[in-house]
């Protein structure tokens, strides 16, 4: 489970990026995390893995404090995949880039054998094996950093701005790996500007605002408050300002509900 | 740590009677100041040296972030300090060679946390520089927070999948920088390429002799700070040697 107790941040020029925030996350939970630029979601992220360590207060991982442990033992528990895909791939293939995770956290060769083939082939990857990551596509790039954290199966996936940039083709794919991992009991933390990607998920959804958590609860509530995504300088997913045009108490959660609905309903 | 040092070597603009000074009248305080540094020849004339930088420095707030420079000079300074004892000169002197090093990084530093990359360029261009060797270092100059904000983030990223970068022998350490150096080059080489490109665009090179937006101009208190650092220079350089 992962645990912030009013965890404050201060920077070193002394930008308050999160402001006493208490959050409690199962890890078996999807959870979406929405906030204008600067709000302080990937600060939020860092703390997660103790890349970043809270000025105040407290973060517990399985009620571990960050402080006491290393960034790499939390990472085999909390699998951090960050936006720019140019910031992490430097391995000569594909295949040499999944297995570096996989030696650093220890797995022996016939494990690590194993688990590249398994994550090749889940993420459609097989065929570019001995590519060179640089030469990839913006799309292929982003899959194999996803692959390569996945494949020392974390409890939780966290996917800061996943779909930066993606394809339809990558978009669906990407619904496609969150689902396989809630079927397999794991957690999935998103943080997205995309929140038309986010409203099918119709996940527990965090708004930040400043550093703060404005609301915590679940999307069709909060897409549905259209003054907390004023504060928040959010905007509505076009289905759900469908909804409120409409006057629905409950919104619509996808196209085929809506077209479902509505046929029903004249 | 790596935020300290891109804090200290970046350039922010500060509203204050030192920045608005031409880039030239700074740079000949600069000038002065190092020149006089490198002429004091005793650890009381340094300390006269660093108390006399630190005036403008003061005055245009910028003691903190120059304060952390210098604590990076330290580590050379020791260095020199141990390395001419050693050789067999007397504490004294080695002790001045040390601190005229602090001196003189402090009196380059003055000029560079108070001119901005642009009015660097326009000084360069004012000296007649071939251009494109302006262009090449300004850039050069520019591009070093931002490499230094790439490092952090590829830091982040890699700690993130499992790297420990302070684990293991010294063989495993160099190994250890790999994944961290070629993400950072390969970002630099996609950005020049970007710039490039970019540039070209927008007719870079078009033209032989290319207007400026600005134009440099020295006032009155230009004048009065350039004839106070170079009479007080040469006071200063006379009565060293004379007492
Ligand atoms: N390396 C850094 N140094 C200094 N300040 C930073 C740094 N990174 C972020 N900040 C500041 O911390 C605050 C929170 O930033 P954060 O990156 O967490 O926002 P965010 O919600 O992820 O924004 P975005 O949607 O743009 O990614 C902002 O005020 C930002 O300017
Ligand atoms: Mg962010």
């Amino acid at each position: 489970m992962i645990k912030f107790e009013s965890v404050t941040f201060i920077r070193p020029n002394g930008v308050v990026a999160l402001k006493d925030i208490n959050l409690e996350i199962e890890k078996n939970e999807l959870v979406t995390i929405v906030g204008a630029n600067g709000a302080g979601k990937t600060t939020l992220l860092k703390h997660m893995n103790g890349l970043l360590k809270p000025t105040k207060g407290r973060v517990l991982i399985d009620g571990v404090d960050t402080r006491k442990t290393s960034v790499a033992s939390l990472s085999k528990k909390i699998g951090l995949v960050f936006q720019n895909p140019d910031h992490q791939l430097f391995s000569e293939s594909v295949e040499a880039e999944i297995v570096f995770g996989l030696k650093n956290f220890g797995f022996d060769e016939r494990e690590i054998k194993r688990r590249t083939e398994k994550i090749l082939e889940f993420f459609g990857l097989k065929e570019l094996r001995d590519r060179a990551p640089l030469t990839l596509s913006g799309g292929e790039k982003k899959r194999l950093c996803i692959a390569a954290v996945l494949a020392w199966d974390p409890d939780v996936l966290v996917l800061d701005e996943p779909t930066v940039g993606q394809d339809l083709q990558n978009r669906l794919k990407l619904y496609e790996v969150i689902n396989e991992l809630r079927r397999r009991g794991k957690g999935v933390i998103i943080v997205s500007h995309d929140i038309e990607f986010l409203w099918p998920l119709q996940a527990r959804t965090i708004v930040m605002a400043d550093g703060e958590i404005l609301k915590d609860g679940p999307a069709y509530e909060v897409f549905m408050d259209r003054e907390l995504l004023k504060a928040a300088r959010i905007r509505q997913p076009q289905l759900a300002e469908l909804s409120t045009k409409l006057s629905l108490n409950f919104p619509f959660k996808g196209v085929e509900d809506a077209v479902e609905r509505l046929l029903r309903s004249d | 740590m790596a935020y300290m040092l891109a804090e200290g070597l970046t350039f922010r603009y500060e509203d204050s009677p030192i920045h608005r000074r031409d880039p030239r009248a700074k740079l000949l305080l600069s000038i002065c100041l190092f020149i006089v540094a490198l002429s004091s020849n005793s650890v009381i004339h340094i300390l006269i040296v660093l108390a006399l930088i630190s005036i403008p420095a003061m005055i245009a707030n910028i003691l903190k972030r120059m304060a952390k420079t210098l604590v990076f000079s330290l580590t050379f300074s020791v260095f020199i300090f141990v390395v001419n004892f050693a050789v067999g000169y007397d504490v004294m002197y080695s002790l001045t060679l040390a601190l005229r090093f602090i001196a003189i990084v402090a009196a380059a530093s003055l000029f560079f946390l108070t001119t901005s990359p642009d009015e660097l360029e326009y000084v360069m261009r004012w000296m007649k520089l071939p251009r494109d060797f302006v262009f090449a270092f300004v850039t050069a100059v520019r591009f070093v927070p931002v490499l230094l904000l790439d490092l952090l983030q590829i830091l982040d990223a890699q700690k993130s999948r499992g790297l420990e970068v302070e684990r293991g022998g010294p063989v495993k350490r160099i190994r250890n920088l790999i994944p961290i150096l070629i993400p950072l080059i390969v970002n630099a080489l996609i950005r020049s390429g970007e710039l490039a490109e970019a540039m070209e665009a927008r007719g870079y090179g078009a033209v032989k002799r290319p207007t400026s937006l600005y134009v440099l101009s020295f006032d009155k208190w230009d004048a009065i700070l350039s004839s106070l650092s170079v009479i007080g220079s040469v006071i200063f350089i006379y009565l060293s040697f004379l007492l």
